[in-house]
């Protein structure tokens, strides 16, 4: 096996036992919850042989192991049963609120990384200029400030005040469902806009601070001095030195999509936005706890799987980079 | 030129890179005084509710001399609440920072010194710790239980204890193969010995490094969870008034609920973060070069 083989096997080896770590925790949480599921599920009125038969066909009478055993089964296949009150199984609720999620955050992703890398090269080349003082003053306030409270001030100014921009949801009501029919409605767009501006906002401000960062870095190595040598313009310099800078950033892309997964609950809350995050909140106040059970996994483990891509990634681009 | 006029030049630059650190630990000061004296500021208690001469609850009153900030919808004073906010802001903050350093640092030094199977079985668990997203474990467990500060603490002191670990453990790898290392242990120095006396001195700046970004992000944490409907309901912290706020639709008819806890967390928050920059400036004197 090669090197970088033998890494990858290692990863996804340590990625697998994580996950598993995790789905234990998850089943010994939500064994601790107080009360039983029936108890919120079963009217008063049912008699105490129906409740045990619900118990029975639940399999909640079996012992734990079992419970265990087949509760990892389950989560393996991503089958995570029905949910308590929506008449649907938890994973069509899931998948169709991850994609909302989904819907939130790629945009802003795509903006924050490209204009990021755009204004951090710029700065970084033009090290002492006004314009990089003011860039990264500006990030490090925007990276520090609390985003959520920066999405209640947006919603204030530009929703009640101004009233330009929609105060919530991701399409109005009886808007269009399918995917498709979301991102081609003007509406879609129009709730997107304010949450979508503080999400870029912060995130923005990793790819500037990053990118400026290692156009320093690229900017003092000997191949930018020999292209200087060689009589190349400026600009064209720039754009050599660019393409090395934006190493780094790749990686970062990985990672920052996975903590923008998982940190996104807070918007969706201010800005009503039906995702995942959102959907785990309503579950835990509503006691239906399949769907924040499975919630929980599919926000864990959608970070693990971006942590290990991010790694991954960056053994494929880099190949400075040694696996021994 | 005279030597004076040429160390002037010199030393110019150098205070200005400075002057965000002062202002920062300036604001700092100034929300710690507030803490500390917060009985002396506050004109009425966190859940005091104001009532006019009719013996009607003062509710949504804007501001006035009467209640400087104006009142919540159910006439508790905003000033005082804000002020009782940096409080348990402070407590949130210092407790988890110190709590998670703590942790951080003995695991970082065991790992990394001992190595072996203590090494590995610390790590895995690391990972469990990065794998674990924290805003929705922490409402499940909060969910659990009943929701406390106590609580509240201990999940911010779980989830910020595996970044101090990791780095600390990277550190001590280094620093135990150095000769000074060698030294003690050829002197015949115990290994709790060489931990405490050789090792912790050099690890200890990252650790205080980890401690201001702790405070930062503790408080933060504690404001995302309340503003959440996570918090303690018994307290009064910035992150719950804006929870109360949001949730009484405040954000379109009393704006000045929202604004002070929103601007002190805020502030607050961007303020210990300055101070962070600073300290990893001179922790770190390579990122000034670049």
């Amino acid at each position: 096996m090669t090197g970088f083989a033998r890494y990858v096997a290692r990863r996804l080896a340590l990625m697998l036992f994580v996950i598993w770590a995790i789905l234990t925790i998850i089943f010994v949480l939500f064994k601790l919850l107080p009360g039983d599921p029936t108890a919120i599920f079963v009217d008063s009125n049912f008699s105490v042989e129906m409740i045990e038969r619900q118990r029975a066909l639940w399999g909640l009478d079996d012992p734990i192991p079992v419970q265990y055993a087949r509760y990892l089964g389950n989560m393996a296949l991503f089958d995570f049963g029905e949910s308590f009150f929506q008449n649907q199984t938890v994973a069509a609720i899931l998948f169709e609120k991850t994609r909302n999620t989904a819907l939130m955050i790629v945009p802003a992703l795509v903006i924050s990384i490209v204009l990021g890398a755009l204004i951090g090269a710029i700065a970084g080349w033009r090290r002492g200029s006004l314009m990089e003082k003011t860039t990264v003053v500006t990030a490090l306030f925007l990276h520090s400030a609390p985003s959520f409270f920066v999405g209640i001030l947006a919603l204030m100014v530009f929703s009640y005040q101004l009233g330009w921009l929609p105060p919530g949801g991701m399409v109005s009501l009886g808007g269009p469902e399918t995917l498709w029919g979301i991102v081609t409605s003007g509406d879609y767009w129009q709730h997107l806009a304010l949450p979508c501006l503080v999400l870029v906002s912060r995130e923005i401000t990793g790819p500037i601070l990053l990118l400026r960062g290692s156009m320093l870095e690229v900017k003092g190595s000997d191949f930018i001095d020999i292209l200087r040598a060689k009589g190349l313009p400026e600009r064209q310099i720039v754009t050599h030195a660019a393409r090395n800078a934006l190493l780094p950033l790749v990686t970062y892309i990985a990672v920052m999509t996975g903590l923008l997964f998982q940190g996104q609950v807070l918007l969706e809350i201010i800005f009503a936005w039906p995702g995942i995050g959102r959907e785990l909140v309503v579950a835990l106040n509503d006691l239906d706890y399949p769907v924040a059970q499975a919630a929980l996994y599919v926000m864990a483990l959608v970070t693990l799987a971006l942590n290990f891509l991010a790694d991954l990634v960056y053994g494929v681009i880099d190949p400075r980079v040694t696996y021994d | 030129m005279t030597d004076t006029a040429v160390r002037i030049e010199t030393s110019r630059p150098r205070f200005a890179k400075r002057r965000p650190g002062v202002v920062a630990m300036l604001v700092t000061a100034l929300f710690i005084a507030m803490a500390a004296f917060a009985p002396f500021i506050a004109p009425y208690g966190p859940f005091d509710v104001a009532y006019d001469t009719d013996r009607a609850v003062v509710a949504l009153s804007p501001p006035g001399w009467q209640n400087w900030f104006g009142t919540t919808n159910q006439g508790m004073d905003v000033f005082s609440q804000f002020v009782w906010g940096a409080r348990v802001a402070l407590i949130v903050g210092l407790i988890s920072a110190l709590g998670s350093v703590l942790l951080g640092t003995f695991v970082g030094l065991v790992s990394g010194y001992f190595g072996g199977w203590i090494d590995e079985a610390l790590m895995r668990a690391t990972d469990i710790a990065f794998g674990m997203p924290f805003l929705p474990f922490a409402m499940v467990i909060i969910s659990i239980a009943e929701p406390s500060l106590a609580l509240v603490i201990l999940l911010v002191i779980f989830f910020l204890w595996r970044t101090p670990a990791r780095v600390i453990r990277a550190q001590v790898l280094s620093l135990k193969a150095r000769p000074f290392v060698w030294a003690a242990r050829a002197a015949g120095a115990s290994d709790a010995r060489i931990i405490i006396r050789e090792i912790l001195p050099n690890v200890l700046p990252l650790s205080f490094l980890y401690m201001a970004i702790g405070v930062q992000t503790g408080v933060m944490l504690e404001a995302a969870l309340s503003f959440l409907g996570f918090g303690d309901p018994n307290v009064q912290s910035w992150g719950i008034m804006l929870n109360a706020a949001f949730r009484a639709g405040a954000m379109r008819t009393a704006w000045w609920w929202v604004l002070p806890p929103g601007l002190a967390l805020s502030i607050f928050v961007i303020a210990v973060f300055m101070i962070t920059r600073a300290f990893e400036d001179r922790l770190n004197p390579q990122l000034r070069a670049i």
